[in-house]
């Protein structure tokens, strides 16, 4: 797979995180990107389109990022979600990464970090 | 970051207006340091010693430093490694408001000793942002240490002055803070920060100044309406919390996190303990940033 046929789900409550990255990414030349406010809508958009990456941001309303990512992992073992946050405390980081995080990205996210992370979901490896 | 907290010292001090600040900073970065400011900063000359060079280059063709060796205020080694050095930020500043006419040769030197003595400051602390130091400056600067989380304030602050400049600018200038219980808010964002202590972090602009801060965050080619700028101001102060929760895990073994951001709009807010108000007079205007913990 080519990192433009990659479907990529973007959750963060912030509009603004949201349209940069996707900006970002379209850049990149991703075509399909959805888009998620809160943990919920995570969790409803990731069964709807099945993306082959989420990043996944952790404070938001309603549910958490990481609880968001414990629902979708808990039903979906292979998914391939990137924490994608500015709290990369110790702590946020252990907890997503046991709850099954393939990465952890600390925002603001750069643009290399985020080409970097398509790349090894194109070749399989996130 | 120890042009802009000068800046605010000579301001403070009343040698600068605000006016006079905001046209340094859009001038600076033309501006080329002059071998009579490096050496006055050195210590080798004085304010006196380098008009009689500039009132002596008038009547004879030669350089500052060809002619300050020739009158005995410096060996050709001494002006070689002044013209050797890299122009600091702070040192460009004050050449630009010696350019612009707004201090004097003599008004530049009594104003950089006293601040490098007022904050015991040498010449080395002031090349690049040595951390200890800007931390004691600011700390200072905003009377943190009377505080009883002074540690906190100060670490936070600095990390607030650090992501203005990597993601607004660094055309600032730090204005002193007041305590408030309550603030009339125009145009305000908060977020609580909450774990191994609780803090409120707030920024506040009025209606123009609030959408430039914006705008800057983001760069062009965004949305400019009020929800856009509301989510765009919210995502730095989101960014410069994480950051800092992310070194106070590191650093300090503390465990915090946040609450996501709440907008407070032509509306009174009121906080439970006394909150630190920092004004930052930018050269689009001025912006609050209000930090309350306990």
């Amino acid at each position: 797979m080519v990192v433009q046929d990659l479907k990529v789900l973007i959750c963060d409550d912030s509009m603004f995180a949201r349209k940069k990255l996707n900006m970002t990414l379209s850049g990149f030349g991703v075509k399909e990107i959805f888009e998620a406010a809160d943990g919920e809508e995570a969790v409803a958009k990731y069964n709807e389109h099945k993306p082959d990456v989420v990043f996944m941001d952790i404070i938001m309303p309603k549910i958490t990022g990481i609880d968001a990512l414990k629902q979708i992992m808990a039903e979906n073992p292979d998914a391939k979600i990137v924490m994608a946050s500015s709290v990369g405390t110790q702590g946020h980081l252990k907890e997503a990464l046991k709850a099954g995080a393939a990465d952890f990205l600390q925002k603001p996210i750069a643009d290399d970090d985020a080409k970097a992370i398509l790349e090894n979901a194109a070749k399989g490896v996130l | 970051m120890f042009a802009q907290f000068f800046g605010g010292y000579l301001f403070n001090k009343k040698l600068v207006t605000a006016e006079d600040l905001t046209q340094a900073f859009e001038d600076k970065s033309n501006t080329r340091m002059r071998l009579g400011v490096l050496a006055i900063n050195a210590g080798l000359m004085t304010a006196e010693q380098v008009e009689h060079v500039n009132v002596t280059q008038q009547s004879v063709d030669k350089r500052f430093g060809d002619l300050a060796v020739e009158l005995g205020y410096m060996t050709s080694e001494q002006v070689d490694e002044l013209l050797s050095q890299q122009p600091t930020e702070y040192l460009l500043l004050g050449q630009t408001l010696v350019n612009n006419g707004v201090l004097t040769n003599a008004e530049f030197e009594k104003a950089i000793n006293d601040y490098k003595r007022d904050n015991s400051l040498t010449d080395s602390d002031l090349t690049g942002n040595k951390s200890e130091k800007l931390s004691k400056l600011i700390s200072d600067f905003y009377h943190f240490e009377k505080a009883d989380n002074a540690r906190v304030l100060t670490d936070y602050v600095t990390m607030l002055f650090k992501n203005v400049i990597r993601f607004i600018d660094g055309d600032f200038t730090p204005l002193e803070a007041f305590m408030v219980r309550e603030f009339d808010a125009k145009y305000l964002i908060k977020q609580h920060i909450q774990g191994d202590y609780e803090a409120i972090a707030c920024i506040a602009a009025d209606r123009t100044e609030y959408f430039e801060f914006a705008r800057r965050f983001a760069g062009d080619g965004y949305p400019v309406d009020e929800d856009f700028v509301n989510e765009t101001v919210g995502e730095f102060l989101n960014v410069l919390n994480g950051l800092f929760a992310v070194n106070e895990s590191n650093e300090n073994g503390i465990e915090i996190t946040m609450t996501p951001q709440e907008k407070v709009i032509n509306s009174k807010i009121c906080f439970e303990h006394p909150a630190f108000c920092i004004p930052v007079a930018f050269s689009f205007g001025e912006v609050d940033f209000i930090i309350s913990s306990r």
